[in-house]
């Protein structure tokens, strides 16, 4: 592309039109393999849910087959199926209103003000991150049996907190370092307290920058595992939980392990087609400001 | 304040002196609730670890439970476990991931940016957040289906459609299948932080180089990627750290093995402490792990993100 675009070359072969053409069909192409990578999987995964049991392996594959709902069926008679999904959409929700709400001030903080130990702190920050779950998790169960809050919903929100808080804060100081100071110098010479100049300059500019770490934070609590495995019996138990039961001792059972696995992947897209829509408002309105 | 009567005019001053509060100590109140959570979340953890590190901690011996050993549990865990192993492969497995999810995602974050529909733009973008959306225990079953050599589809394909013998997977290239199943499930998040911060990049900069004729590569090299270096930086370190983390899906797709082969440390760690019920020595290895960890990152921090990171 570089050599093409080169102005150096004094005689074009092709007119700007068909090389730009020629420039959108080899992105689209590549776009359209990495497409095909990641959408394979997950169409085997949703293809498998849909097949009956005895086909749902077989090969060459069936290809073209009847579509049935029998697994979903199977799925929603257990009842402790839809308990665990109600449960993950709760805490997962709000650990993510609440992470934001704790790590995007702080986040802001650390990005213009002298903080003491500036690094030091980060770095403090980002160790939470560093300890190996399965080291992390034995502390806890022993103070969440202390505190009574083993196998409560209070505990795993907590839980999901602790797993993202460095992330939305480091992400959130990169975002706010690439936004100029000068944005809130004005709002501020224009009479805003400091806190105005935040809610009504700096957290729109952001605005990208929070919607793809709320994106990532719901995420990385939703898929969490051993969390959930060690610190829930009943009351707080998960859809991961649920999805991780089918691979048990039992033989898999492979369509209702496809048609759990594409139930939590729904939440997810929902998520992330719902926020897309700002994500692209966001932008926009970020280089409104900046202009 | 002082008569009864001006209740109605003390209230907003009141209001007043509680907003002067606010507004003259907000970098305090917007730092407390973080570094509270932060003290729970890190101190405890921290210290259970390093206890339970230094103490006699098998579960099968209860008799000498909780007994000071000094180093016993280092000498323990580098002389007779995997660990020195399953530090080699950890560094392979991370470095490797590492190269293949940042290259991946920038390239697609570079590629979707440029994309001139809406619609496609779109579409792009929510497909390729997707495959986070998979739980790692999810993935690892499915994978095991899909990469099966007498039952997976993916086999299938290779020897019917192409000219190549489709290795077994799991049991050939073991520690490569792992490093791609991972960069198939995390490459999106690169490219979701990328994508935004290359979003963010003011129009007004890019247009400048375009009307000054610089080729696409010297708009990455000057422009873009200079203006992203901070997300840039924060992304990788991040997912470095989540790499050396890397359990559920290793856990659940090869145990480790075959053999040793995949024994990361996350997995001897949790083989240490849960199959040998020796919480003792696991708690050692975590430990050797965090100190690696934390040096590690604080040399990425100090040697390549102290300029225009840190300012």
């Amino acid at each position: 592309m570089a050599t093409i675009d080169s102005p150096e070359k004094p005689e074009r072969l092709l007119s700007r039109t068909t090389r730009e053409r020629l420039v959108a069909a080899g992105r689209h192409a590549a776009l359209l393999v990495w497409s095909f990578v990641v959408l394979f999987p997950l169409y085997w995964i949703v293809s498998m849910s849909l097949k009956p049991p005895s086909e749902a392996i077989s090969l060459p594959p069936d290809w073209i087959f009847l579509p049935t709902v029998y697994n979903y069926v199977q799925l929603l008679q257990q009842s402790s199926f839809i308990t665990a999904f109600g449960n993950s959409v709760f805490m997962v929700s709000t650990s993510v209103v609440l992470v934001l709400l704790i790590g995007v001030p702080a986040a802001y903080v650390l990005s213009r003000y002298d903080v003491p130990k500036q690094r030091d702190v980060l770095v403090w920050i980002l160790s939470s991150r560093m300890l190996p779950p399965v080291a992390v998790v034995i502390p806890f169960f022993v103070i969440f049996r202390t505190l009574n809050l083993y196998d409560t919903r209070i505990g795993m929100i907590f839980m999901y907190i602790t797993i993202n808080i460095s992330v939305v804060i480091w992400v959130m100081k990169a975002f706010f370092d690439g936004i100029p100071e000068t944005l809130e110098e004005a709002a501020r010479v224009d009479g805003a307290t400091q806190f105005q100049a935040f809610r009504k300059v700096i957290l729109p500019a952001a605005k990208p920058g929070i919607f793809s770490v709320a994106i990532i934070s719901f995420i990385f609590a939703w898929i969490e595992l051993l969390f959930s495995l060690v610190l829930t019996n009943n009351n707080a138990v998960t859809v991961t939980m649920q999805v991780y039961q089918f691979i048990g001792v039992r033989q898999i059972e492979w369509g209702m392990l496809a048609a759990a696995t594409t139930a939590t992947i729904i939440p997810i897209a929902l998520f992330v087609i719902v926020v897309n829509k700002y994500l692209a408002a966001g932008l926009s309105f970020g280089v409104v400001v900046k202009e | 304040m002082s008569t009864p009567t001006q209740t109605t005019k003390s209230d907003p001053s009141v209001l007043v002196r509680l907003r002067d509060l606010w507004n003259d100590y907000l970098p305090y109140w917007f730092m407390a609730p973080m570094v509270l959570v932060m003290l729970l979340i890190t101190i405890f953890p921290g210290a259970y670890d390093l206890y339970l590190s230094l103490v006699e901690y098998k579960l099968s011996e209860p008799g000498t439970m909780g007994q000071f050993n000094g180093l016993d549990n280092f000498r323990t865990a580098f002389t007779s476990g995997g660990a020195v192993n399953s530090f080699t492969l950890t560094i392979i497995f991370v470095s490797g991931a590492l190269a293949l999810e940042t290259v991946l995602g920038f390239l697609l974050a570079a590629l979707v940016t440029g994309v001139k529909s809406e619609r496609m733009k779109t579409f792009y973008r929510v497909a390729f957040i997707l495959p986070m959306a998979v739980a790692p225990v999810s993935l690892a079953t499915i994978t095991r289906i899909m990469l099966n050599s007498e039952i997976g589809v993916i086999p299938y394909m290779i020897t019917q459609y192409t000219p190549f013998a489709a290795p077994n997977f799991l049991s050939d290239i073991p520690l490569l299948t792992v490093m791609l199943v991972d960069t198939w499930n995390w490459t999106p998040f690169m490219f979701i932080i990328f994508y935004a911060g290359m979003s963010s990049v003011p129009e007004t900069l890019l247009e400048a180089s375009r009307v000054d004729g610089a080729p696409l590569w010297r708009r990455y090299v000057h422009v873009i990627i200079p203006y992203m270096k901070p997300v840039l930086f924060v992304a990788i370190l991040i997912r470095l750290i989540d790499l050396f983390r890397t359990f559920g899906l290793v856990f659940s797709l090869t145990s480790g093995g075959p053999g040793t082969q995949t024994e990361l440390v996350s997995i001897n760690i949790f083989q240490t402490g849960f199959t040998f019920v020796d919480l003792g020595a696991a708690s050692a290895i975590a430990i050797v792990y965090l100190v690696g960890i934390i040096a590690l990152c604080n040399i990425l921090i100090i040697k390549i993100g102290f300029e225009g990171v840190w300012e």
